[in-house]
């Protein structure tokens, strides 16, 4: 192997950061980069420097990633964002820290380390506070069960009177007469029990601080651990999509994780070809595994494996899936990393995957790799520091253990390990630098090969976050020899056989974490070879790396930035807001693999991306390259790129994705916002007389949590019409608002109705945001009359007198008054109202049940109708009854609230006058 | 932004004692925390329109550079230049090396921009930020040297040289002597030219006096130039290599030894393959003793074993008298071999089967032995599968026939790699084949 014969100056400092004031020589320009220092003079010093190709240019043919195969049918959920977990406050939180809640005091002082671990503690002494109350009354079995076991002696539970004399032993029994309200002497004030004063005096030290300082604790280290994992998520490291070999070349096959736990490892045909999109061949063979798959490795050595002895399997057989004929010429292996356990499967001939063997990890695995010179040879690291070598033959071998940090101390208990050059010597890696060990010498023993230090010539808490061993050995290729080593801000390119001194360096600004790299093979001879870069957040980055032979290697070109997922967002038709925020984050959601090839063509070389995103989705993107190889001097007219646009065949192949992803349930929520009862209110005000047709409504329908509407108020003496857009003879805007409810809407009401059709499927609880659609959905609902005989009621809010429920289970139905109040502005709530009352009417329209919303809209619109339906609505409104909410109270309601107020309802509801509902069509 | 932000966003301040007195968090910094803590609406002040506009217009200019959009880049790049009234003290220090870095590039790459263009660029960036004035002018010069502009370049250099600011720092000196070290290169490319002119020249024409005269002259300067920076702990190979090449023109051996020898053995160095390489070609040269070149290749193995001396190496070592030497040969041709790169070396290969059948010959199987025992376990995989048989025969007649005899003395005539290649009928290697049974049979360490 050649090595570089006049390496780049550079200066060498070694040790750890700050101790030498020495400049940074690595100017971190990709020109400077560029330049090599002529070995002699340059002859003719006109074209002297060999002229790189400045323009290399991958030029994506669509403006972002289109979706490769259909959405998965689970739901998924975004998880925690830093609004969830942060708080900023204004300087008032600041100055005054310690003033809420003593819990986090122990937890405030040493183990914070930055500012913002300071407010996260914040954060959990402040907002959190009566979410903290809150779980200490509704699981106060686990915040004090083993407490009470440990005072269990100081407690007389059964018996009626205990005759010790300790007075430190407290009644259980007569405890709980007492805060019963038990009152034997009728003034619930006159008498404070002495009993409860003991209790009090014993319990309140315990009770009061060890509980609460106990679970803040706790709670502070998952709020901790929860931030981490959102600013830095290592568990997908090295990415979780990989390429297979399949029947012929052009067709491949694509390894990833499905399902919404991720724990279905699939198995997808793909046929690429140079000139179109990929096809997808029939549908994917998949294995269910026990666990979410994190690293899915690949690897094709010597064109076959060695034949292994029988394993017994110990995953569950494969499915019998005909679609899943794994027919290719060679055979491959495949790694997978799940959190607690490793498995390697050899993809053979056969055509289905065979299971090799399946590791256990008990502190967790970290990183998986795949030897790319011995056949079935895995190296694995753990948590605990060790990395193993295991081959399915021989099983596992350690060769390295060291719980600490290779350079300084780091409290990242992530590893990683790979192969080099040599096929018996590894590289292990951790937070703080790069070791090469030779398995077969003494055990600990190696070189540094980078460390996060002056050498590299690092930042201020920069740290690995990924290493890759790129070699790769061909004629036309790098150095077999070289790593690359990811940090969050920058690349470096190292050499085995110099260590600490990086061959290249490379600030890649990218805005999350990169933890997914690839080398691909050079697009034509001679030409540089791409190095895809991926960061967390799904931003791209491809570098042009140039060097073969006794060259250093060097970036030839600017790097270029990738689309990204989220510049899809465009191609997607529009949508409500709703619906529109769901795709959103589903096009955010972090990337956790990136595969690429080449393929080779007559005419330019093609790059076929495919980005696998935690939800699960596959993406895809082909980029043609552009090659200008003018001198600089030269002024090339396309200065600008002419940039890519949707073509019909993309915008449709969105669309049909966005249909099955808008059909897919939404996850259940993980937390909501706390909604306030309202019933308190209600008994606070029973005292008053009620007096007036609108209170009582208003009343009957807090009592039952239900939407207030106009029917319920009787006709209001105050009802305005409301203000509409003054009739003219010509009205434009309500031929633009029609234009627009006919376009996009559309996609939106067909999901509405399928929806509809399977009833069963209620949204748990609406988020605020989505009280305008709902408000939509509500109005849909109501019109929607023709299956309301056989609507499901749910039990809360089921009513004798059975009002006309739409069968959409919307979350519009438990709107309730909080939300009247909240969400919508007072002056608004009138006109609400009114859309309200007027819209069971639309029954009497020629449209009958079926009308569509947007005819609804284009009726209301033009001012004749409304008027017609403004005036059926004073007509009917006499005849209209309270609704079924003016009934009984539901059971669960009921016992909670205290005997006299539940009367009061009673009697109350009960002075209504029964009706029958109007029913469909009136 | 308001100053809560900011001290989250600067964790280590000086009036946090807290945070700064244990180091149990991870103490990493992410460059994308400001991101997430700035996507929580605050109830505090909000950050300056300033700070906002020269953010979103740095963001705009890396994005127009990751699409290659150079002349959108320089649009945004006019606007950028307000960062340097920044109020933030911070920033504004920052500010020139920022500006310089994105304007360089994208000059370097705009279409329309000249050299001209570049110069006054950087004229202007070198007396701005006063402290980057070193840094930019070395860049400027390899920009220069980039182009073909060599007097240019010098004079950059020459201006740089001499360029004082404030209390001489160790960064400054080290940064002096760089650009000191690259006068000196630029000068040895003026020398390496007339060197040029001089070997096409007369020795008896006038004109060759005064040239050589001229290259005198250089040689002084430049070696002050270069002697400097040679002390300081790097990577200098392109300056090692032209004093040294100097040095010995003017007959100065001791004087380049004692360079190559500095830069080859300084611990303070990092262990650079390069300055053994540069160290033994020239005791080459000097006609050294063996075991001196020995001396030399042996340090060179221990860093890189797979490096392409090794070869030579291995000559130089089967050549020696000592039994040691030879035994250490054998160690050598093996250590390539287990490269992935060396793998396909026939004449590695080649080599290794020479000198096997010598070494059975003079009836010393036990280095073979102790080589193979830690081999015995992967080579097989590694070199000797069907897979490699197949390849190899298709790919490389001679590899295969040396790799089989090799595999039929390590693993017996059983061995499949062996046993393929020995069954193809091959006219013109039959009677080698033939041979190579013979001596497999009669030497494999294997025992039938």
């Amino acid at each position: 192997m050649d090595f570089p014969s006049s390496l780049r100056p550079a200066l060498f400092m070694t040790g750890p950061l700050g101790l030498s004031d020495v400049p940074d020589t690595s100017f971190m320009c990709s020109w400077r980069d560029a330049l090599t220092l002529p070995e002699s003079l340059p002859q003719n010093s006109e074209n002297g420097a060999p002229h790189l190709a400045k323009g290399l240019l991958w030029e994506p043919d669509t403006p972002g990633p289109l979706p490769l195969l259909p959405p998965g049918p689970d739901p998924w959920d975004p998880g925690l964002t830093a609004q969830d977990l942060l708080f900023r406050g204004g300087p008032k939180f600041r100055r005054q820290p310690q003033a809420v809640l003593d819990v986090t005091e122990q937890v405030s002082g040493p183990a914070v380390d930055s500012a913002v671990w300071l407010e996260l503690c914040l954060m959990a002494r402040c907002p959190l506070l009566p979410q903290f109350s809150r779980f200490l009354w509704d699981h106060g079995d686990i915040a004090f069960s083993s407490l009470g076991k440990l005072m269990l002696e100081n407690f007389n539970l059964e018996g009626p009177r205990s005759y010790s004399k300790k007075k430190t032993v407290v009644s259980v029994k007569r405890i709980l007469e007492d805060l019963g309200g038990h009152q034997p002497w009728g003034c619930p004030w006159a008498y404070f029990s002495h009993r409860q004063r003991r209790f009090s005096i014993l319990g309140d030290p315990i009770l009061g601080k060890s509980v609460s300082s106990l679970l803040g604790e706790l709670l502070y280290e998952e709020l901790a651990t929860r931030w981490e994992q959102l600013l830095l998520d290592d568990a997908f490291t090295g990415g979780a999509l990989a390429w297979l070999p399949g029947r012929t070349p052009q067709v491949r096959q694509l390894v990833y994780p499905a399902g919404g736990a991720l724990d279905k490892l699939c198995f997808q045909e793909v046929r690429l070809t140079p000139g179109s999109d990929p096809r997808i061949l029939g549908k994917p063979g998949h294995i269910q595994l026990r666990g979410p798959v994190r690293q899915v490795v690949t690897c094709t050595v010597q064109g076959e494996c060695k034949t292994v002895n029988y394993f017994p399997p110990l995953l569950p057989e494969p499915d019998p899936d005909p679609d899943l004929h794994l027919l290719h010429p060679s055979s491959a292996l495949l790694a997978v990393r799940s959190d607690y356990h490793c498995a390697l499967w050899k993809v053979s001939r056969q055509g289905r995957p065979v299971p090799l063997q399946v590791l256990k990890v008990e502190k967790g695995a970290t990183g998986i790799n795949l030897s790319p010179h011995l056949p079935g040879e895995l190296v694995v690291c753990s948590r605990s520091g060790a990395v193993c070598l295991w081959t399915p033959h021989d099983g596992l071998r350690q060769i390295y253990k060291d719980p600490e940090t290779l350079v300084f101390r780091d409290p990242s208990p992530w590893r990683w390990a790979d192969f080099t050059a040599h096929p018996r010597v590894l590289t292990v890696g951790d937070r703080t630098g790069v070791k090469i060990i030779d398995t077969q010498g003494p055990p600990g023993c190696g070189l540094l090969l980078f460390r996060v230090g002056a050498e590299a010539s690092c930042q201020k808490g920069e740290r690995v976050l990924l290493t890759q061993y790129l070699g790769e050995c061909g004629p036309d290729s790098l150095q077999p020899t070289l790593h690359l080593i990811c940090t969050q801000f920058s690349l470096y390119l190292m050499d085995e056989r110099l260590p600490l001194v990086p061959m290249l360096k490379w600030d890649h600004n990218l805005p999350s974490a990169p933890l997914l790299a690839q080398l691909l093979p050079p697009p034509r001879p001679g030409c540089a070879r791409p190095l895809l870069l991926g960061g967390q957040g799904g931003q791209l980055q491809l570098l042009h790396i140039t060097g073969e032979g006794a060259s250093t290697p060097r970036l030839a070109g600017h790097p270029q930035s990738l689309p990204s997922r989220s510049d899809s967002l465009s191609a997607f038709p529009l949508l409500e807001p709703r619906s529109h925020w769901q795709l959103q984050e589903r096009l955010q959601a972090p990337t956790i693999g990136l595969a690429a090839t080449i393929l080779p063509s007559s005419s330019s070389p093609v790059l076929s991306l495919f980005q696998l995103s935690t939800a699960g989705d596959v993406f895809h993107q082909c980029l043609h390259l552009r090659e200008d190889l003018g001198p600089p001097s030269d002024p090339r007219p396309n200065c600008c790129a002419p940039t890519a646009s949707w073509s019909p065949q993309a915008t449709a192949c969105c669309r049909r994705w966005l249909k099955a992803l808008l059909k897919v349930p939404p996850a259940p929520p993980v937390w909501a916002a706390p909604t306030f009862s309202h019933r308190h209110l209600l008994g606070f005000k029973e005292q008053q007389k009620v007096e007036g047709k609108v209170p009582e409504g208003l009343r009957a329908a807090m009592a039952q949590g239900r939407l207030l509407q106009q029917r319920d108020l009787g006709s209001l003496p105050t009802t305005e019409p409301p203000p509409g857009p003054t009739p003219g003879p010509t009205d434009e805007l309500s031929e633009r608002l029609e234009a627009a409810w006919e376009g996009p809407v559309t996609a939106w009401w067909e999901q509405q109705r399928d929806r509809t059709s399977r009833p069963g499927r209620q949204l748990k609880r609406p988020k605020r945001r989505t009280q305008l659609s709902n408000t939509f959905s509500s109005l849909s609902s109501r019109l929607d009359l023709s299956g309301a005989t056989s609507a499901p009621h749910s039990p809360d809010w089921t009513s004798p007198v059975s009002r006309p429920r739409s069968p959409v289970a919307l979350p519009s139905q438990e709107l309730t008054q909080d939300l009247w109040a909240q969400g919508i502005p007072s002056e608004r709530q009138q006109t609400l109202r009114d859309y309200m009352a007027k819209l069971p009417l639309q029954g009497n329209t020629p449209e009958g049940s079926s009308t569509s919303l947007s005819q609804i809209s284009s009726t209301q619109a033009t001012p004749s109708t409304q008027r017609t339906l403004r005036d059926c609505a004073a007509e009917l409104s006499s005849h209209r009854d309270t609704p079924g909410g003016a009934t009984l109270p539901s059971s669960q309601t009921s016992s909670i609230w205290a005997t006299p107020s539940r009367q009061q309802v009673r009697i109350l509801s009960g002075s209504q006058p029964h009706r029958k509902k109007p029913r469909m069509g009136f | 932004m308001s100053d809560f932000s900011e001290d989250l966003l600067r964790p280590t301040k000086e009036d946090d004692p807290a945070g700064r007195s244990v180091r149990s968090g991870s103490g990493m910094r992410l460059p994308w925390l400001q991101k997430h803590v700035e996507s929580v609406p605050t109830r505090g002040k909000k950050e300056k329109d300033f700070a906002q506009t020269t953010s979103a217009c740095l963001s705009f200019i890396q994005d127009a550079l990751l699409k290659h959009q150079w002349q959108r880049a320089a649009e945004y790049m006019h606007s950028y230049l307000q960062t340097l009234e920044d109020s933030d003290s911070q920033k504004r220090q920052a500010a020139p090396e920022m500006i310089w870095k994105l304007g360089s590039e994208i000059l370097y790459y705009h279409p329309k921009s000249s050299v001209e263009t570049f110069n006054a660029f950087a004229d202007r960036m070198k007396n701005i930020g006063v402290m980057n004035y070193l840094t930019i002018s070395l860049q400027h010069t390899l920009y220069l040297l980039h182009h073909g502009l060599l007097d240019d370049a010098s004079r950059n250099l020459s201006q740089a040289e001499t360029w004082r600011y404030g209390e001489k720092s160790s960064s400054q000196e080290a940064l002096i002597n760089l650009v000191q070290a690259y006068k000196g290169l630029l000068q040895y490319y003026t020398w390496s030219k007339k060197k040029k002119e001089l070997s096409e020249l007369d020795e008896d024409d006038y004109a060759y006096s005064t040239a050589s005269q001229n290259m005198f002259s250089h040689s002084w300067k430049t070696s002050i130039n270069f002697s400097a920076l040679i002390q300081t702990p790097g990577v200098w190979d392109p300056f090692v290599k032209s004093y040294v090449e100097m040095l010995e023109f003017y007959g100065d051996q001791d004087g380049a030894r004692e360079v190559l020898t500095n830069y080859a053995y300084d611990e303070k160095f990092p262990s650079n393959p390069n300055a053994h390489v540069y160290l033994y070609n020239f005791l080459k040269r000097e006609k050294a003793p063996r075991e001196k070149l020995i001396s030399v290749l042996k340090i060179l193995y221990q860093i890189v074993p797979s490096h392409k001396l090794m070869l030579e190496f291995h000559r130089l070592l089967r050549k020696s008298d000592q039994e040691e030497h030879r035994r250490l040969g054998l160690e050598v041709l093996f250590g390539v071999l287990d490269f992935a790169g060396c793998a396909k070396n026939v004449t590695a290969w080649q080599c290794l089967a020479k000198y096997l059948r010598q070494i059975l010959m003079r009836s010393h199987p036990a280095w073979i032995q102790e080589e193979w025992n830690s081999r015995k376990s992967w080579w097989p995989g590694f070199h000797f599968s069907s897979f490699w048989a197949k390849s190899d025969w298709k790919e490389d007649r001679a590899l295969a026939y040396e790799k089989a005899f090799v595999a039929g003395i390590l693993l017996g005539k059983g061995c499949k790699y062996f046993r393929y290649i020995s069954k193809q009928d091959h006219q013109v290697l039959r009677k080698k084949f033939k041979r190579m049974k013979k001596l497999v049979k009669k030497h494999s360490i294997v025992n039938p």
